[in-house]
């Protein structure tokens, strides 16, 4: 058999691990200095890819996540025995659930979202500022961000309440509270995002977005609510896309 | 055979951080990765009297990550967002992953699916053929054919560079 052959059975061929037919791949190695060389090269070009895939990066709260959901899921489950007071509390109940529908499902709806956006920006906010001063605002965001943090000039009208430094990936970023609308926030990242990138987890959550980019940073406004509703919200403050 | 929560948590200390290193890289994505860990565990403790012996936990708990793998992969493929994670693929925004690690990402991409899974098992975790099998569900040949295959082409494509990664090499330099 060729060499040929015996390079494409090495491919298969773990050391230490055996193929049933192995034995005259192993005779062969032992006569043939070329496919001993080139399993040698192999395999020092394997190890290397080996270690490579080492390289993981850390998920300091992936435990909490998971044990979170959990916790979430093993309360669902508790079993309860039914007893008359059930029935009693029936209508109580109903009452409770067209009250959440009604009332509290914006509220339920804002802290999904805060979580998507929270997943999004795959870490918590590493430190946060409330205030309405916005040269105080835009100064502390420099010193989370890498430099300056200068508006571009179609947000020049725009006013905070609070901002948050935090990390998107491993790009610096800080989420900037509108002053006058909950629904809106102002993400700044240092970084470029190209044309295609769409906010994957806000999209899914009926968010809309709109972005800006000076070439070295990326700023996105995330809006909780309808495209058409972001853009009247844009119209009323003067931002022009 | 009965699990306890006390069991289930403390697999889920021991496994987590395999799961998602694989989650890691069969997706490219850490955001992904996340989401496909945390699902796993959650459909694994829905679905824990499924397990038949205790010695196979880490098989079980990988083939469940498949699993949700293939979920996310139906989800996403009709639409044509791509996750946040995916700029880094941008030359001027992966600043801490080292050339290797970029050449690796990239090589990964362009495997097709039924080879990018059991390679990924195969270099990341060291599973033996069969375990690999077990995990994805195939017969023993196949992997072993399919690796073969994976391993070749991953060699191929780690040796050719892309400009990304060359740029990032003399950037090392």
């Amino acid at each position: 058999m060729s060499c040929e052959f015996y390079k494409s059975e090495m491919y298969a061929w773990r050391p230490g691990e055996d193929l049933p037919d192995s034995k005259p791949l192993l005779d062969h190695l032992a006569t043939c200095p070329e496919c001993a060389q080139w399993l040698a090269n192999f395999s020092a070009s394997d190890e290397r890819i080996r270690q490579t895939f080492s390289a993981v990066p850390e998920s300091p709260s992936l435990e909490a996540k998971i044990f979170a959901g959990l916790d979430y899921e093993r309360l669902q489950k508790t079993p309860r025995r039914s007893t008359w007071r059930n029935w009693f509390l029936l209508p109580i109940a109903a009452s409770l659930l067209v009250g959440i529908t009604l009332g509290f499902g914006p509220w339920l709806q804002e802290a999904r979202l805060s979580r998507q956006v929270a997943t999004l920006l795959s870490q918590p906010p590493s430190a946060e500022i409330n205030s309405t001063d916005q040269k105080q605002l835009l100064a502390w965001s420099a010193g989370a961000l890498s430099g300056d943090a200068e508006l571009p000039p179609a947000l020049s009208n725009v006013e905070f309440r609070a901002a948050s430094s935090l990390k998107v990936a491993s790009h610096k970023a800080v989420l900037l509270q509108m002053k006058n609308e909950q629904r809106a926030s102002l993400l700044i990242i240092d970084a470029q995002l190209t044309a295609e990138n769409t906010i994957k987890s806000f999209h899914e959550t009926a968010g809309s977005d709109s972005r800006w980019s000076d070439g070295r940073r990326t700023y996105v406004l995330l809006f909780q609510g309808s495209e058409q509703d972001m853009r009247v919200y844009m119209t009323q403050m003067g931002i022009v896309t | 055979m009965q699990i306890t929560d006390q069991m289930f948590n403390d697999w889920v200390r021991q496994h987590q951080r395999l799961l998602f290193g694989i989650a890691y890289w069969w997706t490219g994505s850490r955001t992904d990765a996340e989401e496909l860990t945390q699902e796993a565990f959650l459909q694994a403790y829905r679905s824990r009297s499924s397990l038949r012996d205790l010695e196979l936990v880490k098989g079980w708990l990988v083939g469940i990550l498949r699993h949700c793998h293939s979920q996310m992969r139906r989800r996403t493929k009709s639409r044509e967002e791509v996750s946040f994670d995916e700029m880094l693929y941008e030359p001027e925004s992966r600043p801490t992953l080292s050339a290797d690690a970029l050449a690796l990402h990239q090589s990964l991409e362009k495997l097709e699916e039924r080879h990018r899974l059991p390679v990924v098992l195969f270099y990341f975790q060291d599973l033996s053929y069969r375990e690999i099998a077990e995990a994805l569900e195939l017969p023993i040949g196949t992997v072993m054919s399919r690796l073969a295959r994976a391993r070749q082409q991953l060699h191929e494509l780690m040796k050719a560079p892309t400009k990304l990664v060359l740029m990032k090499k003399a950037e090392s330099r």
